[in-house]
Order: structure tokens, then sequence, then C-alpha cells
């Protein structure tokens, strides 16, 4: 007879292993794997499928991260970037975990009775409660508001755990930078393993942000192999090798494992500031000649742009100051995109797409968007910084993001297509044996 | 008061608790009189919680109330105005409001700029004691001039103006860590008067046991997930759930406050950012 009150077994086959690694391009495991460095990875590509992934829009880590935890568009869980700007004031706001409006696949989980361990995911700040255990990733300011709960305060307290690498290293050189990742590195996988040995979970993820403190800072030490740098780098994949194999030894053969980037990385030629080209045609005015934020930006203003890509039409409806009438709206739009596409820097185009809002975005917060994304061509990284008087110039970091060639592995076959970063939470919902969620992506697998 | 001490206080029963603070508040009232000493009230749960328990202690010792400080600092809640108005009326309470209206008169929205040269010498003189030479800032709660002198300033204008000898406030020592060291009795130097803090030993718990107890009302905000309200646009929920079903002992309850926007900005500006 059917059991209904039959306890419900912990098969390993409802769990699901998670390795997130930031900002690593497939293109990049590809190439480490056939050039014999990634025997580990190598050995799981031969047993499941490791794959190309195309990353949200904009393709920062927040908005990604918010994308993959939610299994839904921007215009559903809200976060369109790091930051806002409000429309009254013209002052920054910075999303957090409170302004992501949608389930996260630990809700879900939670919601079902099983147990997640969220090991620094960007977005989760500050933390919430959950069935389980969550430490925030990026930007986190507070290990204590970062963690829940206390218990695994206090673990990571004992262990003396980092929540990110601090940057500033570079500042000192770029050994006092390297050094500092390894360390963080460190940390994060002792972390990782700890939580994955000593307690119960159903849904494991970890997300390692090193790779992304490591190919902003350091990709020009890539392929140059006089630079300091450059046994680091290939020595960083080593370890991220082993640690994958032993992640995957303790996580076990029969669990679905899967692993993640959350957008890829390419060689900076250009930084492209938008806003200064936005200037220099007389669509945004400021105040002052060097304004010192947006809040000194000009009435008569008609567009702006924030980070990465994102374009804004200065409207009436919109903002306080906002003076474009909603009759202009469709020719402004469409005036700024074929200029966007005939952008040329150093005898190059720039822009290889751009895209309105209800191309990319639906749902409750659409409202919140941006009115165009500009889509670059690789090696253009987009600014929506105010303070650069040219349109484009080299920065501090020799990495940039790519929206394409992000990666994603599962040891199981997948169906064939296009894998999009909001297919990854559906998949894993499936995996988990849970069902009737509203999901913007769709199930990777074959079999379901 | 050794660290033994106050983990008895913290952990006495909720009538004991009471009881600790009506005996705190009686030893103010004896010593000032109620008509030198002043309650802040900003709406929260915690000084709700100390007004009702001063109506209380007065009635026992058969004294008047003595008048409650809500300081308007610009950025009220309109939901913490209707419990004001609601509990102002229930409870006919004496409730002065202290706003530093020289600087919010300057301000239509928050965010405005707010020129120095358009205040008052004292407004001025506050500014030039906080070392800031700018020529004008921001009308906001998270900016370091602004809320000097909405909070700070208004307050003590407040205790100057009306001659109070005695201020009491609502702090508790499980909030945060800064106010361990913090003891019931204890004097300021600016203006001069005593800080009593009645409350100390109750936790968020037993506020929350208190309120369902007594049937407080309470802002509505607590149960939209507000665990802490501060300044409207610079407190967040930390959940969609009311605030005495969270987690109180696990989750941090001044999480929601402030948002620490320059270190945001720092660490986005390390990656390439803003």
């Amino acid at each position: 007879m059917f059991n209904i009150f039959k306890k419900k077994t912990n098969d390993s086959k409802d769990k699901v292993a998670v390795l997130g690694i930031d900002g690593v391009p497939h293109s990049l495991l590809e190439r480490f794997i056939g050039e014999g460095m990634m025997p580990n990875l190598s050995a799981l590509a031969n047993k499941g499928s490791l794959a190309p992934m195309t990353a949200s829009i904009p393709e920062v880590s927040s908005t990604s991260w918010s994308t993959f935890m939610t299994g839904v568009n921007p215009g559903r869980h809200g976060i369109y970037g790091f930051m806002e700007l409000q429309n009254v004031s013209y002052k920054w706001s910075f999303p957090n975990s409170n302004d992501i409006k949608s389930e996260t696949l630990w809700e879900i989980a939670g919601r079902n009775n099983r147990k997640s361990i969220v090991l620094n995911v960007p977005s989760t700040y500050p933390a919430k409660k959950l069935n389980g255990i969550l430490t925030a990733g990026f930007v986190a300011l507070d290990l204590k508001k970062a963690t829940y709960p206390e218990s695994a305060y206090e673990y990571l307290m004992s262990i003396g755990y980092k929540m990110d690498v601090d940057t500033r290293k570079a500042q000192e050189s770029t050994t006092a930078l390297a050094e500092e990742i390894a360390s963080a590195f460190r940390i994060r996988k002792k972390a990782m393993l700890h939580f994955l040995d000593n307690n119960e979970w159903d849904l494991f993820i970890g997300v390692i942000t090193e790779t992304d403190r490591l190919h902003h800072y350091l990709w020009a030490a890539l392929d140059d192999n006089k630079h300091p740098q450059h046994n680091f780098f290939l020595d960083f994949y080593t370890e991220m090798d082993s640690f994958i194999g032993e992640m995957y030894d303790r996580v076990g053969d029969s669990v679905p494992f899967i692993i993640l980037s959350d957008h890829g990385f390419t060689t900076i030629k250009h930084e492209v500031y938008l806003n200064s080209w936005l200037r220099e045609r007389g669509y945004l005015k400021f105040n002052k000649e060097q304004p010192d934020s947006m809040e000194d930006m000009h009435s008569e203003s008609k567009v702006f742009a924030l980070d990465p890509s994102r374009l804004y039409i200065h409207t009436k409806n919109r903002y306080s100051r906002g003076n474009v009438e909603t009759s202009e709206y469709e020719s402004l739009r469409h005036k700024i995109k074929e200029e966007l596409l005939s952008l040329v820097i150093d005898g190059e185009k720039v822009i290889k797409t751009v895209m309105f809002r209800e191309d990319i975005y639906s749902g409750n917060l659409y409202d919140k968007a941006p009115d165009l994304v500009a889509l670059p061509y690789e090696g253009y990284d987009l600014k929506g910084s105010i303070s650069k008087s040219q349109i484009s110039g080299k920065g501090f970091l020799t990495g940039g993001h790519t929206r394409e060639n992000a990666v994603f592995y599962i040891n199981r076959e997948i169906s064939d297509g296009d894998i999009n970063i909001v297919d990854v939470g559906p998949t894993i919902i499936s995996l988990l044996g849970i069902e009737g969620n509203n999901f913007d992506g769709k199930c990777l697998l074959n079999d379901r | 008061m050794t660290h033994d001490e106050m983990e008895k206080l913290m952990s006495m029963s909720l009538e004991e608790k009471i009881a600790q603070s009506k005996k705190v508040i009686k030893e103010a009232i004896n010593k000032y009189g109620p008509e030198n000493m002043a309650v802040a009230w900003t709406g929260g749960k915690d000084s709700t919680t100390m007004v009702w328990l001063f109506r209380e202690a007065c009635k026992e010792l058969g004294v008047q109330m003595p008048k409650c400080m809500f300081i308007d600092e610009g950025y009220v809640f309109e939901e913490i105005w209707d419990i004001f108005n609601k509990l102002k009326k229930e409870w006919n309470l004496d409730v002065l409001i202290a706003k530093n209206t020289d600087v919010s008169d300057k301000a239509v929205n928050v965010g405005d700029m707010v020129k120095v040269s358009s205040l008052n010498e004292r407004n001025k003189r506050e500014i030039a004691v906080l070392d800031y030479e700018e020529e004008e800032f921001p009308f906001e709660p998270e900016s370091f001039v602004g809320n000097h002198l909405m909070k700070t300033v208004a307050m003590n204008v407040f205790l100057e103006d009306n001659n109070v000898k005695a201020l009491a406030t609502a702090i508790r020592w499980d909030e945060q860590e800064a106010r361990i060291e913090e003891n019931y009795f204890s004097p300021r130097r600016i203006p001069p008067h005593e800080r009593v803090q009645p409350i100390l030993h109750f936790k968020e718990r037993d506020i929350w046991n208190f309120i369902f107890k007594y049937e407080m009302p309470f802002c509505v905000l607590y149960k939209e997930g507000y665990r802490s309200l501060g300044a409207k646009g610079s407190t967040v929920k930390m959940s969609d759930i009311p605030a005495w079903e969270q987690d109180l002992e696990n989750t941090y309850e001044r999480a929601g406050r402030g948002q620490g926007k320059e270190e945001i900005m720092g660490k986005l500006r390390d990656l390439g950012y803003m």
C-alpha cells in the first residue's frame, strides 16, 4: 500500500551541488583542458556536458547571479545592475538582497522542506533567514549581517574568513595582489569544504569570486610569459582544477554537479565612456564642467548612461528634472540607436547591437528597466563614468566582461540548443524534484 | 555594571523586567520631578513600550506624566505619523515636536541641497563644529551634516528650550554591540542633562512579547517586515514576514538601517564601476 507518511529519503538523485566560478570564460577552460592543465575538469567534461553559455543583459555579476538564483529575467527579479539612479533626487541607490523580488532557488527549496547551503553568491547581502546556511557575496559589508545563522558566522569568524579580495593591494604591487587573491581563494575553499562536509544539504551552491578579481586585474598576465604574475595565473587554474576534483569526490558521482560562470572575460582594447559620448553629442548636460555626481545633471539632459551599458531616456514621466515628452521618446530612442551603431574608435565599430527594453525585459519591474542597452563588440568595455573628458581610454583593469562565452557544465547529458544563465535555476529545481514554478528559463536536461 | 549583572537582568522574566524598568523610572522621577523630564518617543516599538511603562509608573506614584519629545527629522514614515496621532490621542500624551525648521524650510524634497549661508547662526556654528567646509549640503538622512542638524541639534535645542534635566531614551543592550557599555543613568555634557535608559535589559523578543501580552498598538510597518525603524529612505525591510515572526535571535535587528553607501561605492570603484 502506498504510504503517504513514508519519510522522504535523502536520495542522492534529489540533491544538487553547484560550483560558481565568477567571470570564467568557456573558451579559457577548453584551452586549459587542451593544454593538459585541468585534468579533473577534463575527466568531468568527458562524462558530462561542458558548454558555452550566454549571460544576462547587462553582463554584470549582480544581474547575472540574480538571474541565476531566480530563474527569471531582470524585469521580474528587479536587479538591472550594481546601482540605480533615484528618479527624484538623482542620488545613487545600491540594490541589495531586499530588492530581489522573485523567489530564490533556496527559498523555493526551503518552501519544499529542503535544505540549502549558499556560500558567497553575489547580491545576497544582507543575509535573509533560510532553511539552511547562507553567507553573502559581493557587495557584502559586514560578515555578521552577511551570514545566517549565527553558528555559521561564528565558524567563519573562527577561520578568519574573508568576504572578498582586498583589491586595494593592487596599488602596492601585482605580487601583493596575487598573494591576496591566493589567500582569499584558500579561505573560500576551506569554508566551502567545511560546510559541504559538516552540514546537511539538498542544494549546495558555492561561488568562487577570486577568478573575477584575477581576470580584471591580471588578465594581461595570461598570455604574456614575461608578466610577473604569468605563472601565478596558470597556477591559480591548476589549483582550481584540484578544487573541482576535491569537491566532486566529496559530492559523489551520483549527485548532479553543476559548474557555471556569470559572464566571460576578454582583453580590454578600449574603455568606452558612454556619458562622455552623450555629452559630446549634446544629449547630456551637467550643471558644472566637471560634475561630482549625477546630482549635477542638468534638466535639459535627454539621455544618460549607467554602468556598464544601460541608457535611460530622461523623460518627464520618470524623472523629476526630466524634459523628454512621451511623443519624442520613440524617435529619440531610434536616433540614439543609429548613432551608437555608427560609433567608431580607431577605425573600428564599437557597438554590435542596441536593444530596446521591450526586447529584453518583461515583468512587474519592467518600469525600472533601462530604455536601451548597448551590446559592444568584444574588447570594448562600456562604462557609465561621468568624470572622463574623452570618449575612450584605458583604465587600471586589463580584463573586461563578455556576455557570450560564460560557461555551463553538468555531469549529465543536456538537450541541444543555446544555453542562457536564466536556464540554470529551472534545471536545478527540476533536479531537486520540485515542480510547478513559473520560470522564464527552461530546464536544460534531455529527460525532463 | 558587570557582565554577569547584565546577563542576570537580561534573563529575567517579562514581569520582572517590567518591574525593573518601573523601578528605574520611579527613581528618575523622584530625583528630577516629572516637570523637569522628557521622554523621547519615536513611534517605534521600543520607545512606545517605554512610554507605556512611564504612564504606569506615574499612575502608581500619583504624579503627572512627563512631556514626550518627538524628533521630526524631515523624513518620517507616514505610518509612523499614523501611530503618533493615534497614541497621542488615546493615551492623552503631551507631545512636543522637536524639528530644526531653519534647515527643513530650505528644502522641499529629500536630497535637495541646502546652502550653509542661508541658515541661522546656531546651525552655522554646528556645521563649523563638524569641520564641514562646503557651501551646501544635501537634506537627507544619510548625510553627515543633515543627520547632525535634523536629529542631534533639533534634540539639543529642545532640551535647552524646555530646560530638560533628564531625558529618557529606549535603547537596549541587545540592539547593537556599541550599547553594551550603557547604564540606566548616564550624565551628558552637551547640553548638561542626565540620560535615563529604563529598558536596557529588554531583548527584542521581550518587546514583542510585551506588545502582544498588553495589546499595545504598534506601527504597521513592523507587520510588513521592518524590524527597526529609522528615517524613511534609509530603512529597508528585512523580510516580508512580520517582525515578530522573524528569527529575532539569529539575525541582526538593525541590518535594514543605513546602507553603507560610501563603502559600497569604494568596492565598486575598485572593480572599475562608478
